[in-house]
């Protein structure tokens, strides 16, 4: 009877403990999601700068920017260099939307997220470095709105996710018991 | 990586499959030219071929590789690494250099406005022109360059396509290291069209000296005098000077103590003399020496060398007056 009881017990508290831990993974995850877009924010900003100031190719520019960077960003613009410069006959737009397909699963991206990255390359490169700018604003634009949702609903999406894990388990638990 | 892969990265895929097949030695190939609906055409060892699509060489036009409007526009997008906004003042110009120092020449549509050319479109004709580097080919014009002990401002006269580039980078190499008897000089080198050092992200790729410094990509006339105020060099070298800022800019130079050894496109002195400015410092007496190129018999011959005066000085053939 007694060792019934403390088994329970232990099932209920690992529960509990679980969907907490899912809830405080999913808290952490947006809080990241935010962090992942404010660096490509910034690695945009300089790419503009690199292909605006210092009038350099796309692979110069994407090279310098991954440099500078680290993370699984920095590596996408260090691979997107990486085959522009093997030339292996793939338009650029190819290579891109490979190469975002391709980002580490675990990177804290949307699909939503990942749908407009994939987009910019399909007007790199094209025309005058006007073009450039104009399209690498637009996107700036879009991941301001993002970032600016994301932070807007930041504490209670975190609240939200912890005590939907906490609660979860313990309805879990009362459902089990 | 050789020659070939090199080069061939820049064309479209199905070229590429052409040209990996020919059947010539790539350091030999002077250049490779596209025109939309027409032969793909490969100049080697002076003389004109036909390329067929198995990658063989022929004489004639049947069963040639006919270049398409697609291939050129893709062939493009790899000439410009997908950047051809970075290469808006070449356009300009009508050329882009590429990795390796070769000059890719555009032809097309030329797009206007109130400043002049602003870029061009519709690019239809593109001449790849391979530079190559021939360690030791000035070896028999450097003793015509030193009197005293001391070198002497010096001019390349040349045709287009007889070597001139090649000359003046095997004379800056062997200036800047020292050569015989002769120490070794600074060199300030103006590489407007990166065709000279051919930098690639700063780093020359052709061996130019231990004691040059390039100023690449940069106006001649500027590049010129930024040197002098930065880099006190011995002796500046340019390519191909031509316009009335290289001329103020050169009198500049040979006023401070530099000695120049620059080219300029030419059959021979008169060719020179008939210039409006560049033939006023002819006259004046200003260069110590003049080199004239040509291509008969092979690539980079010297046709003569010549003194301030206008004498010959090169013992094999030319004459006194230049041709």
């Amino acid at each position: 009877m007694a060792v019934s009881f403390y088994l329970k017990a232990a099932g209920c508290l690992l529960i509990i403990a679980g969907t907490s831990g899912w809830g405080s993974w999913m808290a952490a995850n947006y809080q990241n999601r935010i962090k992942l877009l404010e660096q490509l924010r910034q690695m945009v900003l300089l790419l503009k700068g690199q292909i605006l100031y210092a009038n350099a190719p796309l692979q110069e520019g994407f090279e310098t920017v991954g440099r500078r960077t680290d993370g699984p960003l920095a590596d996408l613009f260090s691979q997107v260099a990486g085959r522009i410069e093997q030339q292996q006959g793939e338009t650029f737009c190819q290579i891109w939307k490979e190469e975002v397909g391709n980002l580490e699963k675990e990177a804290a991206l949307s699909r939503a997220d990942r749908q407009s990255l994939a987009a910019l390359g399909e007007h790199l490169g094209f025309l005058d470095k006007d073009m450039q700018e104009r399209n690498l604003l637009l996107y700036l634009e879009e991941l301001d709105m993002a970032i600016e949702e994301l932070r807007a609903h930041k504490q209670e999406r975190c609240r939200l996710y912890t005590s939907l894990g906490v609660m979860g388990g313990l309805f879990l638990t009362v459902l089990l018991l | 990586m050789d020659k070939r892969d090199e080069l061939i990265k820049i064309f479209s895929k199905d070229i590429r499959t052409a040209l990996k097949r020919v059947p010539v030695d790539f350091s030999q190939v002077q250049e490779i030219r596209l025109r939309v609906h027409a032969p793909l055409l490969l100049v080697y060892n002076n003389r004109e071929y036909y390329i067929t699509p198995e990658g063989n060489l022929g004489r004639q036009a049947k069963e040639t590789y006919l270049v398409t409007r697609k291939e050129l526009k893709e062939t493009l997008e790899y000439i410009s690494s997908y950047s051809l906004y970075a290469f808006e003042e070449e356009l300009k110009q009508g050329f882009i250099t590429i990795q390796g120092g070769h000059r890719v020449g555009l032809a097309g549509k030329v797009v206007l406005d109130g400043s002049g050319i602003r870029g061009m479109k519709f690019i239809s004709f593109i001449n790849v022109r391979l530079s190559h580097q021939v360690r030791g080919c000035a070896d028999g014009v450097l003793p015509f360059l030193y009197e005293n002990r001391e070198i002497l401002h010096t001019l390349v006269i040349s045709p287009p396509r007889c070597g001139k580039t090649t000359l003046l980078r095997d004379i800056i190499r062997q200036v800047s290291n020292g050569t015989g008897p002769e120490k070794g000089m600074a060199v300030g080198v103006v590489d407007e069209r990166s065709e000279i050092a051919a930098c690639y992200q700063g780093v020359p790729q052709n061996e130019l000296g231990i004691r040059t410094d390039i100023l690449d990509c940069c106006p001649k006339a500027q590049g010129m005098m930024m040197l002098i105020r930065t880099m006190s060099p011995q002796v500046i070298a340019v390519d191909e000077i031509g316009s009335r800022e290289d001329m103020e800019a050169i009198e500049h130079v040979m006023n401070c103590g530099c000695k120049l050894i620059a080219t300029v496109h030419g059959n021979s002195l008169e060719d020179i003399r008939h210039k409006p400015v560049l033939g006023r410092l002819l006259k004046e007496k200003w260069f110590g020496r003049y080199i004239v190129l040509n291509n008969r018999g092979r690539i980079g011959n010297i046709s003569q060398i010549y003194d301030s005066l206008g004498n010959g000085l090169y013992p094999a053939g030319g004459d006194r007056h230049g041709r």
